[in-house]
């Protein structure tokens, strides 16, 4: 029986950047439209169950009822049963659910970059699918949730060569004093800002050094600074770092939803994969993961910053569906 | 944003005060010593304090009937906000408004209110009044959840946008319109999503989170005195009392309250404190004490407050422009 899982952040597409940037406002109505389209793209090719994230707006049950109310739902719904407190940690369960369920072969997540970070906390064998619903995202992208269906299904029939449509995604990997902290999957920012607050980072100011898994101008956010400058891809086998506001010469770079600003950032130095940088905090600041402060630090703090290929496998919808299409997946009727 | 130790700490003294404040109201009304109803704003002090720390004295608030922490953050005497609540003639109002109609307008506080949904167009209009005057103040519009289901919010929310008023609307989202869940009375969760229908930044944040009430209030204050238009803050929090003192609060499902007194603000700015060496226990304690004493002795004003005179039951109630207008 194939299985799919759908992990939908209600808080994603809500936050500050509305107020310091250009960012659109994803309401969680929309994300249920888009998780009915995922339901109905993947029951059409044979996904019979489909589990889901709890969350305080039920997104899981009212997709359920609206499908059933119209007499279109053909797949079982399963919204998982687990305590959730409307915080990170829910998607982090949650993936680890799924990824210890069997009988599931692929998970759809719907959020931005900081939603498949936690979700890349617990999942390390389940091929993802990566719905953005934000205008600040890297990682995840801007998909019609139907084709998302219909390639999560591909997926999840186990017919295919995995091969030929999965990447297993790079990480950082923060250590702090000899001890494992947090992950990455695109950018860790080290600013002087002191505090986390309200989570995203802004202001170039305070920014004094950007590791990077990935990145390339068509990005957006702080990976595009180093993007701007040298194109790293998914598949190369390192990443990089820069130093933010030492150097003399600026770059232009889109660091958030219609917020394009001349950074001062130097070349940027290479770091191969399993290779560590190590970085003692001169004071009191933060550190922010794939655009969100998460580590406040302070003075004379060891940190490791590891890039390694430890992240989930992440599908290509486009190429998973074209093999899905030679082999003949779409034939029925 | 920056932010130095000594506004943190102010921000920390504001917050105790709030919950000392509380505190002491709620174990006055219990004891009878406090007429008429209170509302209380226990837990949810890092929303006024946070919000109210990016004003100046000449911005204005409007507050509602939960509203001793908006006007303890906007500057109130804690000596004539109590002796107000106990019905005394040095109170703010002379002993005649209650807890529910606290007001100082030479601190720009345009007033607690009684009627749900009430301030949202006072708000307004004293944004319009900035605006006509071609000053740079602010006024920040603090409500709850349930009253965005009110037409005031959405004509307020309108007008301000058209007109690109300088308000910054916060919403206090404690989860509860009286004893109606949110998922009871609305078929939203984030009610920040509401201000894309009127064209203003609309965003969630968590309300317990001092520095995060403080980031975001302040970048939309910034833009206000800009002239660029008002902005829709909602912030997640929980009151930890009834709708009123009194409200055996039924309602609520179990384990709720004890999930969000988990996230209690006020030691979440401690340990802050601590971990960054800018205070020591001690001095925190030191600090704790003062706000009681603080506290003890706006009760022992208001006990020494003298009751209203009988003389004075009509005084205040009708203008004089109105009193003109019955003579001729």
């Amino acid at each position: 029986m194939a299985s799919i899982g759908i992990i939908a952040n209600p808080a994603s597409g809500k936050d500050i950047r509305r107020l310091v940037s250009h960012a659109t406002v994803i309401d969680n109505n929309e994300k249920i439209n888009i998780v009915e389209r995922i339901v109905l793209g993947a029951q059409a090719l044979g996904v019979e169950k489909v589990y889901i994230m709890p969350d305080s707006y039920n997104m899981g049950y009212r997709v359920e009822d609206k499908l059933n109310s119209c007499k279109e739902l053909r797949c079982e719904i399963n919204v998982i049963d687990m305590l959730y407190f409307d915080s990170t940690e829910d998607t982090v369960k949650a993936a680890e659910y799924m990824e210890n369920k069997d009988e599931i072969k692929c998970i759809v997540t719907l959020g931005g970059d900081g939603t498949n970070r936690a979700v890349a906390k617990s999942v390390k064998e389940t091929p993802i699918i990566t719905i953005s619903t934000g205008t600040n995202n890297v990682y995840p992208e801007m998909l019609e949730g139907t084709i998302v269906g219909m390639a999560a299904a591909a997926v999840a029939s186990d017919k295919f060569d995995k091969d030929k449509f999965l990447l297993k995604d790079k990480r950082i990997e923060i250590y702090r004093d000899g001890k494992f902290l947090d992950i990455a999957l695109i950018d860790a920012v080290i600013s002087r800002d002191v505090f986390i607050g309200s989570k995203a980072i802004w202001n170039m100011d305070t920014v004094e050094k950007v590791f990077v898994t990935r990145s390339h101008p068509a990005s957006i956010g702080f990976s595009s600074i180093v993007g701007c400058k040298k194109i790293i891809y998914p598949e190369d086998n390192f990443g990089a770092y820069v130093d933010i506001n030492l150097s003399d010469k600026k770059t232009i770079a889109p660091i958030a939803a219609g917020v394009v600003e001349a950074v001062s950032v130097s070349q940027p130095l290479i770091l191969d994969l399993d290779n560590e940088y190590e970085y003692v905090t001169k004071g009191r600041g933060t550190i922010a993961l794939d655009g969100e402060r998460e580590i406040e630090y302070a003075k004379d703090q060891k940190f490791i910053f590891r890039i390694r290929r430890t992240g989930p496998y992440h599908v290509d919808v486009i190429k998973a569906l074209e093999v899905a299409q030679m082999k003949g997946f779409f034939i029925g009727g | 944003m920056k932010i130095t130790n000594e506004q943190l700490k102010e921000m920390y003294l504001t917050m105790l005060k709030i919950r000392k404040f509380e505190t002491s109201a709620m174990d006055l009304f219990a004891d009878g010593k406090i007429p008429g109803f209170v509302h209380l704003y226990i837990g949810e002090e890092a929303v006024a304090t946070g919000a109210c720390a990016n004003l100046r004295e000449d911005d204005y608030i409007t507050s509602t009937h939960r509203g001793h922490g908006h006007i303890i953050a906007k500057g109130g005497e804690l000596n004539y906000m109590m002796a107000e609540l106990f019905g005394k003639e040095d109170g703010y109002c002379n002993g005649k408004g209650g807890s529910m109609h606290i007001a100082d307008a030479t601190k720009g506080i345009l007033g607690a209110n009684g009627i749900v949904g009430a301030g949202h167009n006072i708000a307004v209009g004293s944004g319009l009044a900035i605006q006509t005057k071609k000053t740079d103040q602010v006024c920040i519009c603090f409500f709850g959840d349930a009253s965005t289901n009110q037409g005031t919010f959405h004509e307020a929310l309108n007008l301000a946008s058209v007109w690109k008023l300088p308000v910054v609307f916060v919403c206090e989202n404690n989860g509860y319109g009286i004893s109606v869940s949110q998922e009871r009375h609305q078929a939203i969760t984030d009610i920040s999503v509401r201000g894309a229908s009127y064209n203003m930044p609309g965003i969630t944040i968590d309300g317990n989170d001092l520095f995060a009430v403080y980031e975001a209030v302040g970048e939309a204050v910034a833009r206000a005195r800009k002239g660029q238009g008002p902005t829709l803050i909602e912030c997640k929090t929980y009151r930890w009392r009834g709708h009123f003192e009194g409200d055996p609060t039924v309602y609520r499902p179990e384990g709720e309250l004890e999930a969000w007194l988990k996230k209690d603000p006020i030691p979440r700015v401690e340990k802050y404190f601590i971990e960054n060496e800018l205070m020591t226990e001690e001095e925190i304690k030191e600090m704790n004490d003062n706000v009681d004493k603080m506290v003890e002795e706006a009760i022992e004003f208001a006990e020494n407050s003298p009751i209203p005179s009988l003389e004075s039951a009509l005084k205040d109630v009708y203008s004089d422009i109105v009193e003109e207008g019955r003579v001729r």
